[in-house]
C-alpha cells in the first residue's frame, strides 16, 4: 500500500506542473491577455512601457513563466487592480465558501446516487429502476442554471419557503443551511445522476459474475451476498465521484452567480465581466489544483478499498 | 477401390438423381441457389447498425426530434416572418399561445418562436462543431499515441492528462475568458474541452486493435504504418469514437449555454438560447412560461441527444 501511495504521489506532481503551465499559457498567450487589465487607452507609449516593464512582461516567456510559479508557490498570485486586494486573499475568502457548497452537494449527489442506482441495479425492469432512468436522463440534460432558475421560481418566489440567496456561512447557522438547500439542488443533480447511472450499471456487471452464484451455493445469506456485489462494484463509483466533486468545483461558477453565493465561483463570474484576469487565473489555478489533489485521494482510496487495483500498480 | 477425382468446379452433369431429367431439375435448382445468394448484398457495418438503430423505437424517436430541431433552425426563415431582433415594445411579455405570439414574446416584445428557431441555429451549431471538431483532432491523436508507442505516445497522451486535470466547465470558462466573448471562441474552448477524452477513448480503441491478428497480417504484407493506420485501425476506432462522440453533443450545447449565461457567448442581442435563459431570468415571476422557454429547447435537445447517443450504443453493440 505504501508502495502505491508513493507511485500515484510521484505520478501527480507531473500533472500539477503541466496544470500550472496550461494556466499560465491560457492568460499570457491568448490575446487577452493580463495587462489588458491594467493598461487603459489614455496611457502613453512610455507609460505602457513602464507597466511591462514593472510587470517582466517584456521578459522571455519560459523566464516570466518560473517568475510566476516561484510567485504562486510563495502564495503570491498577483494584485487585482478592480478590488483593490490580493487575488491570494479574495481566493482564501472565498474557497471556504466554495468548499462547503461543492462537500455538501457531493455527499446529497453522490448517496442519493449510490442508493437509486443500487436499488435499481438489484431490481432491475421494475418501476423505481425505470423512475431511476427517467430521473438520471433528466439530470444529464437539465443545464444547472436552469434547473436553479425553475427552483428559485419555484421555492422563493411562488412558495416563498426559502432565500433565494445572498447568504453565506458567517450569517448563521440556520440561514446558511436554508440557504444552501437550492444551490445544492441546483448543482447536485447531474451528480446524482452520473453516480446512479455508473452504480446501476456496474451492480448489474457483478450481479451477474460468477462468483455471486458460488457466494449463494456456499450458503450466505442475502445481505451478505449484496455486501459483497457492493464492494466489488464500487469501484468505478469511486472514479466518478473524484471527477463528480471536480465538476462540482467547476460548476460552481454557474450556481454561486444565480444564488449570490460568495465562493471562487461569483469571484471568477465578477472578475470575467471586469476582464481581471489575475482573478481568473488564480481561481482556475486553485480550482484544478484541487480537483487534482482529490483524484489523487480518490485513487488511493480505490487502492486502499480494492487489491486488483493494488496489484494493477505495483 | 479407385481413388473419385474430386471435381473442381461442378458441372451440369453433377448432382442429384438417375435421369437426365432429374439431373437438370437439380441443376436448375443449384442455378437458382447461386442466383439467390449472388444478389444478396453483404450487410456492411453500417447498414447492420442503421438496422438495428431503426428497431429501437426510443432512439427513432429522439433522432426524429433532433432531426425537427435541425430542420426548424435552418428552414426559420420559411416558418416564421416574425424578426428575432426587433420587437414591438408594447407586446411585451406575451404570454405562451397568444394570438400571433405562439411562444409569447421576451421582455423587448420579440417574439419567442422566432428567436427560438434562429437561435437554434447558433446553439445547435455551439453543439455540433466542437463535438465533430473534437473527434476528429482527438482522433487523430488518440490513433497516433496508440500506434505510435514511445516518446511521441506518451508526450500526447501526458499533455492530454494535464488538459483532463481541469473540471470540464472550468476549463471551458478559463479558455473562453482568456479569449473573449463571441460564437466562435465558444466553439473553440468547447473543442478544446473535448479532444482528450475523445483522444482518451480513440487511444485505448487503438491499443485494443493494434494487438489483433489482422493488422499484424497488414504490417508483414508490407503495408506503411500510415496504410496500417487508415485501413486497418481507424474503422475498428471509429465506432467507438462515433458513440463517445453522439454523447457530447448534448454536453457541448449545455457548456456553451453556460459560457453565454456567464456572458462569455455569442453577442446580445443574438438569439442564443443560454443568452435568452439568462436575459429573460428576471421574469420568471412576471411570466415563467415564457421565461423557461428557452431553457426548455436546450433540455428537450439534450434529452433527444443523450437519448438517441443510448440508442446508438446499443446498435453498434459497444461496451463503451
Amino acid at each position: 500500500m505504501l508502495r502505491v501511495a508513493v507511485l500515484r504521489i510521484s505520478m501527480a506532481v507531473p500533472i500539477l506542473f503541466g496544470v500550472s503551465v496550461i494556466v499560465f499559457l491560457l492568460m499570457n498567450v491568448l490575446p487577452g491577455s493580463a495587462e489588458a487589465s491594467l493598461v487603459s487607452d489614455d496611457m502613453s507609449a512610455a507609460e505602457r512601457q513602464a507597466i511591462r516593464d514593472e510587470l517582466g512582461l517584456n521578459d522571455p516567456l519560459p523566464l516570466r513563466y518560473l517568475h510566476w510559479l516561484g510567485d504562486a508557490l510563495q502564495g503570491n498570485l498577483g494584485y487585482s487592480a478592480q478590488r483593490r486586494r490580493d487575488v491570494s486573499d479574495l481566493l482564501m475568502q472565498a474557497w471556504g465558501n466554495t468548499a462547503v457548497l461543492a462537500l455538501v452537494s457531493a455527499v446529497f449527489g453522490i448517496s442519493l446516487g449510490l442508493w437509486l442506482g443500487y436499488v435499481a441495479g438489484t431490481r432491475r425492469g421494475t418501476l423505481i429502476d425505470r423512475l431511476t432512468g427517467v430521473l438520471s436522463l433528466s439530470g444529464l440534460s437539465i443545464p444547472s442554471f436552469f434547473l436553479a432558475i425553475i427552483l428559485l421560481a419555484v421555492f422563493a418566489g411562488w412558495l416563498r419557503l426559502l432565500p433565494s440567496g445572498g447568504a453565506n456561512l458567517d450569517s448563521g447557522l440556520l440561514m446558511a443551511l436554508r440557504s444552501l438547500v437550492l444551490p445544492v439542488l441546483s448543482g447536485s443533480l447531474i451528480t446524482m445522476a452520473i453516480t446512479a447511472r455508473v452504480t446501476r450499471a456496474s451492480i448489474v456487471d457483478v450481479a451477474g459474475a460468477d462468483f455471486v452464484e458460488t457466494l449463494r451455493a456456499k450458503g450466505l445469506s442475502e445481505w451478505e451476498v449484496r455486501r459483497h456485489i457492493l464492494r466489488n462494484a464500487i469501484s468505478p463509483v469511486l472514479t466518478t465521484s473524484g471527477v463528480q466533486i471536480g465538476a462540482l468545483l467547476g460548476g460552481s461558477v454557474l450556481v454561486e452567480t444565480i444564488f449570490r453565493w460568495p465562493g471562487m465561483g461569483l469571484l471568477v463570474f465578477t472578475a470575467i465581466s471586469a476582464r481581471d484576469l489575475l482573478v481568473v487565473q488564480g481561481a482556475t489555478l486553485v480550482i484544478a489544483v484541487t480537483f487534482v489533489l482529490l483524484n489523487l485521494v480518490v485513487d488511493l482510496l480505490q487502492a486502499w478499498i480494492d487489491p486488483r487495483v493494488r496489484g494493477a500498480v505495483s | 477401390m479407385t481413388e473419385a477425382v474430386v471435381p473442381t468446379l461442378l458441372d451440369k452433369s453433377f448432382g442429384a438423381g438417375t435421369t437426365a431429367a432429374d439431373r437438370d431439375e437439380a441443376a436448375r435448382r443449384r442455378d437458382e441457389w447461386n442466383a439467390a445468394r449472388t444478389s444478396e448484398q453483404p450487410q456492411s457495418f453500417w447498414q447492420a447498425t442503421l438496422r438495428r438503430f431503426a428497431t429501437n423505437k426510443v432512439g427513432v424517436v429522439a433522432a426524429g426530434i433532433v432531426l425537427l430541431l435541425v430542420l426548424g433552425a435552418i428552414f426559420a426563415p420559411l416558418l416564421t416572418s416574425a424578426d428575432p431582433l426587433i420587437g414591438k415594445p408594447l407586446d411585451r411579455l406575451q404570454n405562451v399561445g397568444s394570438p400571433g405570439h405562439l411562444l409569447g414574446t421576451d421582455e423587448q416584445g420579440r417574439d419567442m418562436l422566432a428567436r427560438v428557431l434562429y437561435g437554434g441555429r447558433l446553439s445547435l451549431l455551439a453543439g455540433f462543431v466542437p463535438t465533430i471538431g473534437a473527434a476528429l483532432i482527438g482522433t487523430a491523436i488518440g490513433v497516433t499515441s496508440g500506434i505510435m508507442r514511445g516518446a511521441v505516445g506518451t508526450v500526447l497522451m501526458r499533455t492530454m492528462d494535464m488538459l483532463y486535470a481541469f473540471p470540464a466547465i472550468l476549463l471551458a470558462i478559463a479558455v473562453g475568458a482568456s479569449l473573449g466573448p463571441g460564437l466562435t471562441n465558444t466553439i473553440i474552448a468547447v473543442t478544446i474541452v473535448f479532444v482528450p477524452p475523445v483522444a482518451r477513448v480513440a487511444e485505448s480503441a487503438t491499443r485494443r486493435v493494434v494487438v489483433q491478428e489482422f493488422v499484424e497480417a497488414a504490417r508483414l504484407s508490407g503495408a506503411s504504418t500510415l496504410r496500417v493506420a487508415r485501413t486497418q485501425v481507424l474503422p475498428n476506432v471509429l465506432n467507438d469514437v462515433i458513440v463517445y462522440a453522439s454523447g457530447l453533443v448534448g454536453v457541448a450545447m449545455i457548456i456553451a449555454a453556460s459560457l453565454s449565461f456567464l456572458g462569455l457567448g455569442s453577442a446580445p442581442p443574438a438569439p442564443e438560447w443560454g443568452y435568452m435563459l439568462n436575459s429573460l431570468r428576471g421574469m420568471v415571476s412576471v411570466a415563467p412560461l415564457v421565461a423557461i422557454v428557452p431553457g426548455f429547447f436546450i433540455f428537450l435537445t439534450s434529452v433527444a441527444f443523450n437519448l438517441a447517443s443510448d440508442a446508438l450504443r446499443e446498435a453498434m453493440d459497444s461496451r463503451l
